[in-house]
């Protein structure tokens, strides 16, 4: 799984620098992606998730954001070394992003055609007409289920789900090779949203996209991914197959354990939910050794103090000093 | 009607300070080199008017003496005299008086006005919001100039009159720029948890909508003041204002006009007040703007 | 016993002259005192609008809410203070539902002292403090302001909010969507906690099915204004019968191996609310639509104790 690495993130860290200090937004990951590999990053708010997606992308706020140590290797070269004329070429043509929020990821003043042809024409490398430019965009909507008519709307004119579709299409222009989706159907409704991973699903088998989804909700990613990585408070605490991260009889890191845990389960009859007690850490005054230890109900005394173990099963990845007794 | 201070703060047992909301505006608005720059200038300002008395003594603004008239700046007259051998500067220091008080004083009346109107209009919508908005609407198709120029021939070219005008010429833009804060507000879910509450709707307007929509009315505000003194000034400088001999700025320039290319300092001086009280007042207004919008916060 | 029930209950917006938008149309339902009934549905379904009408923070187009047996919309002055003192609401946004001027004490003295219910300052404060504990928030956190705490603080200041008048029926709109899934659980806990300990009714509005099991004891699932479906929690589950109620089961992505996107997903969109056609709503969708079902209205049927279903698959006749 691990050979033909399209993307590897190596150590990477990045923080914010604010009037209030320092904030820690992400330190030391690492992971790989594959070909047509779609790895998951699931966390709660804060984690480090979206941070990390803009990281590769380039896109941190200037005034604030800084990747402070890494690499980010795509197919070998590494992204923060280029320049920002060459990353440009790269963004939208190789690597494409989709957020969040469909209402405001599009321009209510241009009609959703004009939106599809910005990213076909800055990419235009084959020097294709604008006819072939416009025909591609028939196509990029015939795609994504919505009528090629309906071209000429406006982004209000369209109801979330479409939109989301629309913002689909356009990450897909240009058939890039990795995919970012930053919570993509969190915003939608629950069936829309089935509609909407389907339609991603079916895209990414059609052009062979990686994709990197990045989510809290591990429903999803049982549905989407292949990889899983777990992360709190800007680490990756567990990582590996979806298999591994699923699979009950696995050890796991407490915080994924919690996580489970927190969901109302539908198959189960629970008169409570056992949550996870207290909050997640205030970035800018992390805790000392393993950052999640004050809310860990295994916590030990070494927990405070050193880094934590790494324990390594083939592709499955724990940071956790109770993986010390564990082969 | 109960109000704010009967919900209080937490008696003495519990007083951890907290930063309240107005000292981080503050501490942001500090931030702002060139806000400060304009608070400092109006602060000067304000102290001139309030202690022009002690700075000159007021007979000195109205004090011809033809024998020493068109005389530039000196060492006995600061900033020169005007063609009646007034002495300039006592007039620009006795002028502030007139000119700060048309500006805040039509700005201020302005805003209750059109707060009032503006908050009811809002928050009622309706039939109530259409007649109020149709009828400021109204008013504003008027040109600035010659709503306040026909108010004040009508009334007659004194001080309170000017005044008037300025502050009926001024409410509906209050009223729109109230309308729209409160329009903003009014949908929030912590307005519906006050009904909920059992508040009534007088309650709600001042306890929860006003506050909240004060931010945009202050800078609106402090900016207002700087136009009003100019446009003030600018009747003045008409002849339809207020009347010389009274050191009003804008009539400095009026009386100073046929000399402006002789002995230019006499409008010099008028027309840099007017414009450093301007200036200042736009530099808070904007640093205000800046220091209250939290996104700004990095 | 019953505390709450609504019969036909309609609210209709009127976008112009002969647009209206049927935000609620025709909604029975009840509630008995201590139990929890979960409203389920996406979004244009109508739940929120139906919780603002229960409450009477919106009026009705037509239909009567009864609380405690009486009309609310007929209650004279003094009934509609007792009534504001006995429903409260906890909002779904915890960022826009907490008035950003006003520290945590003053948001939660404000039901307290605009309906007089304590005799002193030093009342208040204990009803506070007391509230702040109950709800899990630590005192120190009283003279704070909405934007120096996060979501799940927030949101307990919510709930003391709303249980400060001692109410006996809250509605809880969507009070958990907006906070992380560790948060969640606390908050959903806590409001289990509050109902066991204050004997409280609770309308609880969600479009997270998940969610509304484990709090719930009865459900209804509304789509487009009207309820097409409704039984006991564990009977909706164990047999959901609507064919809404099953795609949107279906369409949940479960947190488990093996259940790869090949499931029946359901096609389509809402349909348009305004000026909508006599017959089901969701026909345009459902993979089993017949002609029966467009035209006229389709009536409501028992299909087992206490569980209800509107659909034509379900008659007789």
């Amino acid at each position: 799984m691990e050979d033909k690495r399209l993307l590897e993130i190596k150590n990477l860290s990045t923080i914010y620098e604010t009037d209030d200090g320092v904030v820690n937004a992400v330190s030391d990951i690492s992971f790989s992606l594959a070909e047509k590999e779609t790895i998951g990053l699931v966390g709660e708010t804060g984690a480090g998730k979206t941070t990390t997606a803009l990281s590769i992308m380039r896109l941190l706020p200037e005034r604030t954001g800084r990747i402070v140590s890494g690499e980010v290797l795509f197919n070998g070269e590494n992204l923060l070394k280029i320049n920002e004329k060459k990353m440009r070429l790269i963004r939208g043509a190789n690597i494409s992003m989709i957020f969040q929020d469909p209402m405001t990821a599009l321009n209510p003043i241009l009609t959703v055609e004009r939106q599809i042809l910005e990213s076909l024409e800055i990419h235009n490398y084959d020097n294709k007409s604008g006819k072939e430019l416009e025909e591609r965009v028939d196509e990029l909507l015939e795609l994504v289920g919505i009528p090629a008519a309906r071209k000429y709307n406006y982004p209000h004119e369209f109801s979330g789900g479409m939109k989301q579709r629309i913002v689909i299409a356009i990450a897909l222009a240009c058939r890039p090779l990795i995919l970012i989706a930053d919570e993509p159907t969190t915003a939608l409704d629950v069936t829309i949203q089935a509609q909407v991973l389907a339609l991603m699903d079916d895209l990414k088998r059609e052009l062979n996209t990686s994709m990197i989804m990045i989510t809290h909700d591990l429903g999803v990613v049982a549905e989407t991914c292949d990889k899983v990585a777990v992360m709190y408070a800007g680490e990756i605490v567990e990582y590996g197959l979806l298999e591994d991260i699923f699979d009950s009889k696995k050890p796991h890191h407490p915080y994924t354990i919690g996580l489970f845990k927190a969901i109302p389960n539908m198959q189960e009859e629970t008169d409570r939910l056992t949550p996870i007690e207290g909050l997640m850490p205030d970035p800018s005054d992390l805790p000392s050794g393993c950052r999640f230890h004050p809310r860990c109900n295994q916590c030990m005394e070494e927990c405070g103090n050193i880094k934590p173990f790494t324990y390594t099963n083939e592709n499955h990845i724990i940071r956790c000093n109770l993986m010390k007794g564990i082969e | 009607m109960k109000s704010k201070e009967i919900l209080g703060q937490a008696p003495d047992k519990v007083r951890i300070k907290k930063k309240s909301q107005a000292k981080d505006i503050w501490i942001r608005f500090k931030k702002n080199k060139t806000a400060i720059l304009g608070l400092i200038i109006f602060i000067i300002i304000i102290l001139v008017v309030i202690f022009a008395d002690i700075i000159v003594p007021s007979e000195a603004a109205l004090k011809q003496n033809i024998s020493e008239r068109l005389q530039g700046v000196s060492k006995e007259h600061w900033f020169g005299t005007d063609n009646f051998g007034r002495d300039i500067f006592a007039r620009i220091v006795h002028g502030s008086r007139y000119s700060l008080l048309i500006g805040i004083g039509a700005v201020a009346i302005g805003i209750t006005i059109g707060g009032i109107l503006g908050s009811v209009s809002g928050y009622f919508g309706g039939a109530i919001d259409t007649f109020i908005v149709k009828f400021m609407d109204m008013i504003m198709s008027i040109p600035l100039m010659l709503l306040v120029l026909s108010i004040v021939t009508a009334l007659g070219t004194n001080l309170v009159n000017v005044l008037v005008a300025m502050m009926i010429a001024n409410i509906p833009q209050y009223t729109r720029i109230v309308r729209s804060a409160v329009v903003s507000v009014v949908d929030m879910d912590y307005i519906e948890a006050a009904r909920a509450c059992g508040a009534s709707n007088f309650g709600i307007i001042l306890q929860h909508v006003i506050p909240n929509a004060i931010g945009p009315i202050i800078v609106q505000a402090t900016m207002a003041v700087g136009v009003m003194i100019i446009n003030a000034a600018g009747i003045s400088f008409l002849g339809m204002g207020i009347q010389p001999p009274t050191p009003e700025w804008g009539a400095m320039l009026n009386e100073g006009k046929s000399f402006m290319t002789t002995y230019p300092h006499i409008v010099f001086f008028p027309g840099l007040a007017i414009g450093l009280t301007a200036l200042s007042l736009n530099l808070m207004g904007d640093g205000l703007r800046d220091a209250l919008d939290p996104k700004m916060k990095d | 016993m019953e505390i709450l029930r609504t019969a036909k209950l309609q609210k209709y917006f009127k976008l112009s002259k002969t647009d209206y938008l049927h935000a609620v149309d025709g909604v029975d339902l009840t509630i008995d005192s201590g139990k929890t009934l979960g409203v389920v549905g996406e979004s244009g379904c109508g739940k929120s609008t139906l919780g603002r009408l229960v409450l009477g923070l919106t009026p009705a187009t037509s239909g009567e809410v009864y609380f405690q047996g009486k009309d609310i919309l007929k209650s004279n002055k003094a009934e509609k203070k007792e009534n504001r003192i006995n429903m409260q609401i906890i909002f779904q946004d915890p960022y826009a539902s907490l008035d950003p001027r006003m520290s945590v004490y003053q948001l939660i003295a404000e039901p307290l002292v605009r309906n007089q219910l304590c005799e002193s300052k030093e009342e208040i404060y204990d009803r506070i403090t007391y509230l702040m504990d109950r709800v899990g928030l630590a005192t120190r956190f009283i003279n704070s302001y909405p934007h120096e705490m996060d979501g799940g603080r927030r949101q307990r200041v919510g709930i003391a909010r709303a249980l400060a008048p001692n109410p006996k029926f809250i509605v809880c709109d969507e009070p958990v969507s907006a906070l992380d899934v560790s948060i969640q659980a606390q908050i959903l806990n806590l409001l289990m906690d509050m109902q066991d300990e204050n004997d409280l009714t609770y309308l609880f509005i969600t479009h997270d099915l998940s969610v509304v099991k484990h709090i719930s004891d009865e459900i209804m699932v509304m789509y487009l204004g009207q309820c097409v479906e409704r039984a006991p929690s564990r009977e909706l589950f164990a047999a959901p019968s609507h064919p809404y109620t099953k795609a949107l089961l279906a369409a949940i992505p479960q947190p488990v191996l093996g259940r790869r996107l090949n499931r029946n997903i359901i096609k389509g969109e809402i349909s348009n609310p305004i000026n909508p056609k006599a017959g089901c709503r969701f026909a345009s969708r459902c993979p089993h639509s017949n002609p029966k079902c467009i035209g006229r209205e389709i009536p409501t049927i028992e299909i087992s104790q206490g569980h209800y279903v509107t659909c034509t698959l379900f008659q007789n006749n």
